[in-house]
């Protein structure tokens, strides 16, 4: 599935971006990010790792449009990155997804320029890729947590976003429906063909999803590596090539651990 | 249902109604017969329920009776700082009032423009005392408190003047402000020593057995005014002979009420039951026990009274001394006011 | 996300008994607590209960409780209603523009804890004594609880809707209508409901103007009457008695499912 040989132009491209929050005074400033270099090709699926506290929601939101970089450049499809954009949907670890509207509202709501037909349709044809149907009329205060990340998939999906960006989307959720949540979105992933830039502190995760991980450092954080993941989909979770790849990751980030102390 | 469509709904239809039946039972939107309206404009008069008041709503009770209809409309208020707000604050909705003679001296000294042009009754105030108490004589009221109705009362002055009587000042007694209303159950409380404020609320104490008369303001200052009738310049150049009529009708109905025992029991009757509502034991205890507690004959300003008001309150520190009869006086409605008799009036039974 | 109706339903149930038999057992005691207390006292001032239920009794046959409440509740709903229209998208506007919020705020914060008592001789002032002024004062005091509850309820919003809302593209207006204000809604229904509890409160104190009618002018009126403390408390019985039925109505708004989110899970 990598895009490896591809000489298209990315999708995201980060150069030399730095990232420092304003402290109380001038040199109490809070250096977050340090000279990021990254790319993402379209279609690929690349995970952002790091301990926590590292700045990878930084860099995320960054690329999202939420945040301003301090210096550098970010390019999003070419163009630099002004804002949000309805192209590139965020889907929040928090969870946005809106609780005072059905789940097919909130599916629907990046629609609301559409004829209402094909929103329908289209409603209908994400409730079903994430196995929502006969839950159209609930409020999300019905639905659990992972039905909920659900919702907010399809809503990104629905509305036609080319890029999802996700910032822990699963954190808050229990082992076994991660682990179903994974399978869920590697499957949408692959009919959908989307570009996505997925953001988590779980290196398991990232190596079950991900084309290609970036390992990034403790803070100001850099990207320390850039682990590819050649491993056919769906992934078995006891394969040399699996366990390789992740106890590489570790090593990586336990270096990184040792070398600084506490990280957060 | 949703929210929003519901909450307008409902919300709408609720205005609607509260509306509907606010306007039915208490503005009497839907009567036929809408008195004051399509004829000539009226004019409020601002009145309390006290006895100081009561030829007010016997005028427009006797117009009405006789008439049909009486151009002044008696607005009743509760206490004297809302009656004071709205007479000085929208003279066009009611350029008359009935209102303590020392706050409307103090608001003519303070520029306000208006004329005292008639009196409202004379005497009508007491100094109570509880029954239990040891208070015999001006001299007891030593170190004691004493309730007032406010700055402006003339009860204030009265103390004032008894004390003076016996060699004493203001400084031998606590005086402290209550509205009159509150007076009885203070009194019974026995939170305060004495009070004193027009009547009913003196009598009220004596009829309910726990107070008992240290003075009436008849025994000690015969002629005591407390309350007048005053009226806005304006309204006095405007409508001279509106204003003229007021109080034709309250110099008449003045003097049908102090015509006969029956005409007190009868003006008890219909005030306490029109206007004030009140229990009417209540105005029939006041009005006859004894019959000149209160009385509402020889209203006509006079300088000498109002010189007495003057120098007692300068003395007493309650006004400045600026503004003299000629200022806040108008008499020139009296002698026609003075040469009415009482109407043939007689309460249908 | 198993449905359990059977405990669901028994557990409410028994809750409900519980709901109508305490609150009733706890007036039975305060009233005879009142009676005896009265009786004790040997004052013939304040009255019992029964004296107090005699006293409505003879304001209903006259037909005045029904006017009173009527009047009353005209001049709480239009005052309140009016407040709500100002208060919340005043609330809304503030929270969300900084520069109106600096602008504005201070004014809003001193003029807060100014009793509608002391506007009494503004509202004579501008509305004499119509039904008008007691509506002012009415409005008066419940807007800055509304405009202040919308307020917070912005400024306190969850950053992820805004960021949502922002990432689909909704600016201005729609932004306001389709994200803020429903986001913001529970915390200004909480609000609401606060302010129609002080506009009933401050109903006794805005019909101590002129008006002839209203729960407040039965007090006010009752005071004048000479020995009528049964129609006193006759009308703060009838004033809290409404007040009850008033919030239990707001609080139905908290179950309507585009708010319920905002109350937690019972």
């Amino acid at each position: 599935m990598g895009n490896a040989d591809m000489e298209t132009s990315p999708v995201i491209a980060v150069r030399d971006t730095w990232m420092s929050f304003p402290g109380k005074t001038a040199d109490q400033s809070v250096h977050v990010l340090e000279r990021v270099n990254c790319e993402v090709q379209p279609g690929e699926f690349v995970c952002l790792v790091g301990p926590s506290g590292c700045g990878k929601s930084t860099l995320l939101n960054i690329v999202g449009g939420f945040l301003n970089e301090t210096r550098g450049e970010v390019r999003v499809e070419g163009e630099p990155v002004s804002g949000p954009d309805p192209g590139r949907i965020f889907v929040f670890q928090e969870n946005g997804v809106f609780p005072w509207l059905t789940v097919e509202q909130n599916i629907g709501f990046g629609l609301l320029g559409r004829p209402a037909a094909e929103r329908a349709e289209r409603v209908a044809h994400y409730l079903q890729m994430v196995s929502l149907t006969g839950f159209e009329k609930s409020y999300p205060r019905e639905l659990s947590g992972g039905m909920r990340q659900r919702v907010e998939i399809a809503r990104a999906l629905a509305a036609d976003a080319r890029v999802l960006y996700m910032d822990e989307p699963f954190g808050a959720l229990d082992f076994l429906t991660r682990l179903k949540m994974r399978a869920d979105l590697i499957r949408i992933w692959q009919a959908e063909k989307k570009t996505i830039l997925f953001v988590t502190h779980d290196i398991e995760e990232a190596v079950q999803l991900a084309d290609r991980v970036l390992v990034m450092t403790k803070r100001p954080a850099t990207i320390a590596e850039e682990v590819r993941i050649d491993l056919p989909r769906p992934r078995d979770l006891d394969s040399p090539g699996y366990l390789e790849a992740r106890d590489h990751i570790f090593s990586i980030m336990g270096m990184d651990a040792r070398g600084g102390g506490a990280t957060d | 249902m949703k929210f929003g469509p519901t909450l307008l709904v409902f919300s709408s239809c609720w205005l609607a109604l509260i509306s509907v039946l606010h306007g039915g039972l208490n503005l009497r939107w839907f009567d036929a017969a809408k008195p004051g309206m399509g004829g000539a404009k009226t004019f409020g008069v601002g009145f309390l329920p006290v006895t100081c008041h009561l030829t007010c709503p016997v005028t427009h009770f006797i117009n009405k009776e006789m008439e049909g209809q009486d151009m002044f409309q008696p607005m009743r208020f509760n206490g004297w700082p809302e009656l004071k707000e709205m007479f000085i604050g929208r003279p066009k909705d009611m350029p008359a009032t009935f209102i303590l003679a020392p706050m409307a001296i103090a608001l003519r000294e303070q520029g306000v423009r208006i004329k005292i042009v008639y009196l409202g009754h004379r005497d009508g105030s007491a100094v109570m005392v509880h029954k239990d108490s040891g208070i015999f004589q001006t001299s007891d009221l030593r170190g004691k408190t004493i309730a007032v109705p406010g700055r402006y009362a003339n009860q204030r002055l009265i103390i004032y003047r008894e004390l003076k009587k016996v060699g004493m000042t203001l400084e031998d007694i606590k005086l402290v402000e209550m509205p009159p209303p509150d007076m009885p159950a203070a009194l019974l409380s026995k939170s305060v020593d004495a009070i004193t404020s027009g009547e009913p609320f003196m009598g009220q104490t004596e009829l309910d057995g726990y107070g008992r008369v240290l003075w009436q303001a008849k025994d000690v200052w015969p002629g005591f005014i407390s309350c007048v009738l005053a009226v806005h310049e304006d309204a006095i150049r405007d409508h001279r002979v509106e204003i003229q009529k007021l109080v034709n009708g309250i110099a008449a109905s003045g003097k049908w009420v102090d015509q006969s025992m029956d005409h007190r029991m009868d003006a008890a009757q219909f005030v306490s039951k029109n206007y004030y509502n009140q229990n009417p034991r209540l105005l029939s205890f006041v009005l006859s026990k004894p019959p000149d507690r209160v009385t509402y004959t020889r209203l006509s300003p006079l300088l000498a009274d109002f010189e007495e008001i003057e120098r007692l309150a300068k003395e007493a520190g309650i006004l400045q001394g600026t503004a003299h009869f000629h200022d806040y006086v108008d008499d020139s409605f009296t002698p026609e006011a003075s040469a009415q008799s009482a109407p043939e009036f007689e309460v249908k039974k | 996300m198993s449905v359990r109706p059977q405990p669901v339903l028994s557990r409410q149930s028994r809750f409900s008994i519980a709901q109508i038999s305490l609150p009733v057992i706890v007036g039975c005691i305060f009233v005879a607590a009142w009676h005896l207390a009265v009786k004790a006292s040997g004052s013939d001032i304040f009255p019992t209960p029964w004296q107090v239920c005699l006293g409505l009794g003879d304001l209903a046959r006259q037909g005045l409780l029904l006017k009173y409440i009527v009047a009353s509740l005209f001049r709480v709903s239009w005052g309140f209603g009016l407040a709500v229209l100002v208060g919340v998208p005043l609330g809304l506007v503030l929270g969300w523009f900084k520069l109106a919020f600096t602008a504005l705020n201070p004014f809003i914060q001193i003029l807060r804890p100014i009793s509608p008592i002391a506007w009494i001789p503004v509202a004579i002032l501008w509305f004499g004594v119509k039904d008008t002024a007691p509506i002012f004062l009415i409005f008066l005091a419940s807007v800055f609880p509304i405009t202040v509850s919308a307020m917070a309820a912005v400024q306190n919003m969850q950053q992820v809707y805004l960021r949502a809302a922002q990432n689909f593209g909704l600016s201005g207006l729609p932004l306001f209508r389709r994200v803020i204000l429903p986001a913001a809604l529970p915390q200004i229904i909480t609000g609401i409901r606060i302010a129609l509890g002080v506009a009933w409160l401050v109903v006794v104190a805005a019909e101590m103007i002129a008006v002839n009618s209203g729960l407040g002018y039965l007090i006010i009126d009752a005071r004048n009457a000479g020995k009528r403390y049964d129609l006193v408390v006759a009308g703060m019985v009838m004033i809290g008695l409404i007040g009850l039925v008033l919030d239990l109505l707001v609080r139905r708004l908290e179950k309507f499912d585009e708010v319920r989110w905002g109350y937690g899970q019972r």
